[in-house]
């Protein structure tokens, strides 16, 4: 029980008999210092370097131009080195402080902002700015700290040894460790907390730093508080969890009022899901899309309004905005954040080309059903991409009532063109879609394609009694899948995913929901 | 200075508040338990409106006098359907005047509304209606429910926004949700063949007939065969019935029991057999794009169709008013109409007075008539509880999922039915309403009826909450508010011996030419077509005095 209190007299009893520690006194510490600061230095740009390859894409031209401008920062710090004067040793717990709060921050802040910032880049750069700078200036200020405690040589020497050692480290852990386990938001935050600790530890052993000890603990406290918040917070930002499920690397996961979006990204590809479920890849998207447009556009040289239902990534539009002709184009998409991310996003704006940015294309955010209950426009032609009929809410805008309420907004003439989910899997469900539409008064027109990320996926061609013909009008050119032929092709069903009699799904007995959980169920258990 | 006039708006904003809450009826649950989070509203004290008539001598003099034809006095399913039946029938909207006690009408088949969604505050569904009801049909045709005749087969198509959309119905029995009502799961084979036994007599019922030609069970009660062979089976309770043809099954007999309560408030021992039969064997409706076992629907329950009936005539209507010390005129009746709000009585005098009100009400109003206008018909009328929950998620339980009308075996209540299920919108995993009925089956229904009228609001709110948690544990912080009706009266059960009594036949006859009565208790089932035929007879009689 009295051990505790005996050791501590102790410790009071030599600190009072020892005379105050001289100021060279601890170049262990110092240089232990350069070892973690050098590895934290080494880290951001790293981090940096990976962010910019991830949500930017091209790997190479990324993590060379991230490295360039963060070296070149940090000459800039280096320069600026020499206008720092008065308490170095200040200077440099200060200089730790920001740089733990820059850097240990730059992660997590990139991620939230890749969604809200259309000049992403200029962020990501500035950032890398930023970080360089204050990185830049702490070797020389150390070097200066130190200049009188080691000869010159001596200096150089273990400086810039224990710098390339720390370099080193941290190129080794950073993708064996660092991003396998803790992900890029909390290593970013970790290291942070590390520069952060070094001016603590800095603040605490030199005994010139009292008459600042003060105002400065205070902010390093606040900073070690707000990284660890940051860090118990950042499966939220980012669940690397959801990294796990996903074969590739997240870059972006939100939870909408609707749904939760995810993309990701490798080397080759983006993906977009929507609760899982994927949406597009950006390697043979344009199949897709090609395919749910054009067999309908190119038939109708002299549409003016189309209408977009679901399809808020814009790749449909993009799609439509090939055809001069069109006046006007309205997307309604239920989920805000869906429309907001590719209306804003650098690279999602690279794959829509910008096409819910162009005027012609009005975007609403609102439910589908109700929205066109209450529409009084007609349109040339009426794109429905809704996500695949998994329940009941969704299962009723595949319905037979609905189908009416469209036939009612379509001009003379016009078509409607609705993606069907696969004939190949779920046969039952594709020709309940065709049936539905037929008990609506539609004439319809099935076919499908092959996307490799998908398989083989059906879409439902629908009119009133038009006249309609696979070469009808001229095609925009550069489609790199859509040609006369290759819609014939697609009229084309080989026995195995050929007609076969369905019921037709009413909201009374969702039949398509129920063929569609059978079709599906064996894939998915 | 703006901050200043903000913070005195504001303050007068919230005294405003607080002034009109307790008026508002907002109640909250007891402190310090889960449900402490919860408010809402406690409705059904129209009782005290009600008992004005207890003693209306103390009401004041009437200040002015109005003339009409035909004064209706009630506002539910009859008397709105009587009033829509005149102006077909050739009487002007200045001949007519409906005087309703509440502050809106609609009886039993009103409804509310919450931030979230609509709701029903009694009915809420329609069966598909037997094709040969053509005056039912006609109405539906006019309100947009029935959108046309397919030519071929010569049947209605109904509006497939009303049709009850799918899922429709799923039974909580055993930790597990199973689709469809009848019990099915963890049921021993023994018992399913008694259900089966069950629904192949209840096939039979439904196209039997009797001597007289006419259906054995036909809505409305009046178009059923008067045949002794099926009179008989009003003798006897329908648990006594049961008992004797050998359906003992504990799963067929909760299945019944929960049927009875559903529909007539009361419980298999205290209704007839015929009443039970009837109300699956006279299920005789048919469309060309709907099953006989569907039913129409709305979020806002037969309210919908109340409205409808509303709006489909356009003579006047007092709400907050009731009618009182019925008197004989020269050349009809009078009768003093107080408005509660206005707290003023007008005396109106009409040739003709529809009684469209619960024959204890119509009891006292007939007090200051002869005798030989009195009518004498006991009724057993059970109190309900229906309460609306408004909730921000449902966690569910495994199996089926969320339905229309969701019941969980063995339970007081006869389950709940999802107010948002029609809605159309994606959201509708989020925010919805759900209606949970709570049934007071008693066998002495005044002592179960002040027992309701003194239950508080927090002591509701826990029962149907201990109830529901069973089903969908973790529900109670969901609950975003909880809005309770208590029906002191309820509906009327048809007990054995009430529907096919001649007292029953006598109470409905018209009085004098001068006083007609319209009101499901004079058919003993308490359902929307009855209230319709009721409506249309007493129309039918005041029109034909008239010629």
């Amino acid at each position: 029980m009295d051990k505790v209190p005996v050791r501590r007299a102790r410790r009071a009893a030599l600190a009072a008999a020892l005379p105050p520690a001289p100021a060279d006194y601890h170049p262990a510490l110092l240089l232990g210092s350069v070892f973690v600061i050098a590895t934290c230095g080494l880290i951001y740009e790293l981090i940096a370097g990976t962010l910019a390859s991830y949500l930017l894409g091209d790997s190479v031209t990324q993590f060379s131009t991230i490295i360039g401008a963060y070296l070149f920062s940090m000459g800039i710090g280096s320069w600026l080195s020499r206008y720092l004067g008065g308490s170095l040793l200040r200077w440099f717990i200060r200089l730790e402080i920001m740089v733990g709060i820059v850097g240990g921050f730059s992660a997590p802040l990139l991620f939230v902002l890749f969604e809200y910032v259309t000049s992403f880049r200029l962020i990501l750069y500035a950032l890398v700015s930023l970080t360089g700078v204050l990185v830049g200036l702490e070797i020389p200020l150390l070097m200066r700290i130190l200049e009188n405690r080691f000869e010159f040589k001596d200096l150089v020497s273990r400086v810039f040894t224990f710098d390339y050692i720390g370099a080193l480290l941290a190129s080794l852990i950073f993708p064996l460790v660092l991003v396998p386990q803790l992900g890029l938001i909390r290593t970013s935050l970790l290291f942070g907390a590390l520069n952060v600790v070094v001016a603590g530890v800095a603040l605490y052993r030199f005994p010139e730093t009292r008459p600042f000890r003060r105002s400065l603990a205070g902010g390093l406290v606040v900073s070690l508080l707000a990284l660890g918040v940051c860090f118990g917070y950042a499966e939220r930002i980012q669940t690397y969890t959801e990294g796990m499920a996903f074969q590739d690397q997240v870059i972006y996961s939100k939870s909408t009022t609707y749904q939760r979006i995810v993309l990701t990204k490798n080397q080759r590809e983006l993906r977009l899901f929507l609760n899982g479920n994927l949406q597009f890849s950006s390697l043979d998207e344009y199949r897709y899309h090609e395919a749910l447009v054009h067999p309908a556009m190119q038939a109708l040289p002299q549409a003016r309004r189309a209408l977009v239902l679901g399809g808020g990534d814009g790749l449909a539009v993009r799609e439509l905005l090939k055809y001069p002709q069109l006046q006007s184009i309205r997307l309604v998409d239920l989920d805000a954040g869906m429309t907001r991310l590719f209306r804003q996003n650098e690279m999602l704006l690279g794959l829509n080309k910008r096409a819910l940015l162009h005027p012609k294309v009005e975007v609403i955010n609102g439910d589908a059903y109700q929205w066109v209950r209450q529409d009084t426009a007609r349109y040339d032609c009426i794109v429905v991409d809704f996500p695949d009929p998994g329940n009941y809410s969704i299962g009723k805008l595949y319905s037979v009532a609905f189908y009416r309420e469209l036939e009612k907004r379509l001009a003379p003439g016009g078509w409607v063109v609705v993606q069907s989910t696969s004939p190949y899997v779920a046969r039952q469900s594709f020709w309940c879609v065709s049936h539905t539409l037929q008990a609506a008064g539609f004439t319809t027109l099935p076919y499908h394609c092959y996307v490799p990320s998908f398989g083989e996926w059906g879409f439902v061609l629908a009119g009133r009694n038009a006249h309609w013909r696979p070469d009808a009008g001229p095609l925009p050119p550069g489609l790199r899948y859509i040609t006369p032929a290759t819609i014939r092709d697609m009229r084309f069903f080989p026995p195995d995913m050929s007609e076969i009699p369905t019921e037709v799904n009413q909201l009374n007995n969702q039949a398509l929901v129920r063929y569609f959980e059978e079709d599906w169920g064996p894939y998915v258990h | 200075m703006p901050t200043r006039r903000n913070f005195l708006k504001q303050a007068a904003a919230g005294g405003a508040g607080l002034l009109l809450a307790p008026l508002a009826g907002l109640h909250s649950c007891a402190p310090g338990t889960s449900r402490s989070h919860i408010r809402g509203s406690l409705h059904g004290a129209n009782h005290t409106t009600g008992h004005l008539l207890r003693d209306a001598s103390r009401l004041p003099v009437p200040t002015h006098t109005r003339q009409v034809e035909v004064l209706i006095v009630g506002g539910g399913v009859a008397g709105l359907t009587a009033r829509r039946e005149l102006e077909r029938r050739g009487f002007s909207p200045e001949q007519v005047l409906l005087v309703e006690l509440d502050e809106q009408t609609g009886g039993n088949s009103r409804a509310g509304r919450s931030e979230v969604a609509a709701y029903p505050w009694g009915a809420h569904y329609l069966p598909i209606p037997d094709p040969r009801n053509h005056e039912l049909l006609g109405f539906l045709q006019e309100a947009g429910v029935i959108t046309g005749t397919d030519a071929a087969s010569g049947l209605p198509l109904y509006n497939e926004y009303y049709l009850c959309h799918d899922p429709e119905e799923r039974l909580y029995l055993h930790g597990h949700w199973q689709n469809g009502l009848v019990p099915e799961l963890g049921v021993p084979p023994e018992e399913k063949q008694q259900i089966a036994r069950f629904f192949k007599l209840i096939d039979l019922l439904r196209f039997a007939t009797g001597s007289d030609g006419r259906d054995a069970f036909r809505i409305p009660v009046a178009e059923s065969s008067a045949d002794e062979r099926f009179r008989k089976l009003d003798q006897v309770s329908f648990a006594e019935y049961l008992d004797q043809a050998g359906f003992s099954s504990p799963h067929l007999r909760w299945y019944l029991d929960y049927s009875c309560k559903d529909d007539y408030g009361a419980t298999t021992a205290q209704v007839s057999a015929w009443a039970g039969l009837h109300y699956f064997a006279s299920r005789k409706g048919r469309a060309r794009n709907a099953a006989a076992s569907d039913v129409l629907t709305w979020p806002e329950g037969n309210g919908f169709l109340a409205e409808q009936l509303r709006q489909q005539a356009t003579s006047p209507i007092l709400t907050n008013t009731i009618a009182y010390a019925l008197q004989e005129t020269s050349t009809g009746l009078a009768a003093n109409c107080y408005n509660v709000a206005t707290r003023q009585s007008t005396r109106v005098e009409a040739q003709r007075v529809i009684l469209a009100t619960p024959l204890f009400i119509t009891e006292r109003l007939l007090n200051s008539l002869p005798t030989t206008a009195h009518r004498a018909l006991p009724c057993h009328r059970a109190p309900w509880a229906v309460i609306n929950v408004t909730l921000d998620g449902l966690p569910q339980g495994p199996g089926a999922p969320l339905s229309w009308d969701n019941v969980l075996y063995g339970t007081a209540s006869v389950g709940y039915v999802n107010a948002s299920h029609q809605s159309l919108s994606l959201n509708a995993a989020g925010s919805k309403v759900i209606t949970c009925y709570l049934p007071l089956p008693a066998d002495n229904p005044t002592e179960a009826r002040q027992q309701a009228h003194q239950t508080p609001y927090d002591e509701w709110v826990r029962r149907i909450l201990a109830e529901l948690e069973t089903a969908h544990p973790g529900l109670t912080p969901h609950v975003q508010r909880a809005d309770v009706w208590v029906w002191g009266h309820g509906m009327v059960a048809p007990t054995p011996g009430f529907v096919w009594s001649e007292a029953r036949q006598q109470a409905a006859q018209s009085w004098q030419g001068k006083l007609f009565f319209a009101h499901t208790d004079l058919s003993g089932i308490s359902i929307f077509e009855e209230g319709f035929y009721q409506g249309l007879r007493a129309a039918a009689e005041v029109a034909a005095s008239t010629t």
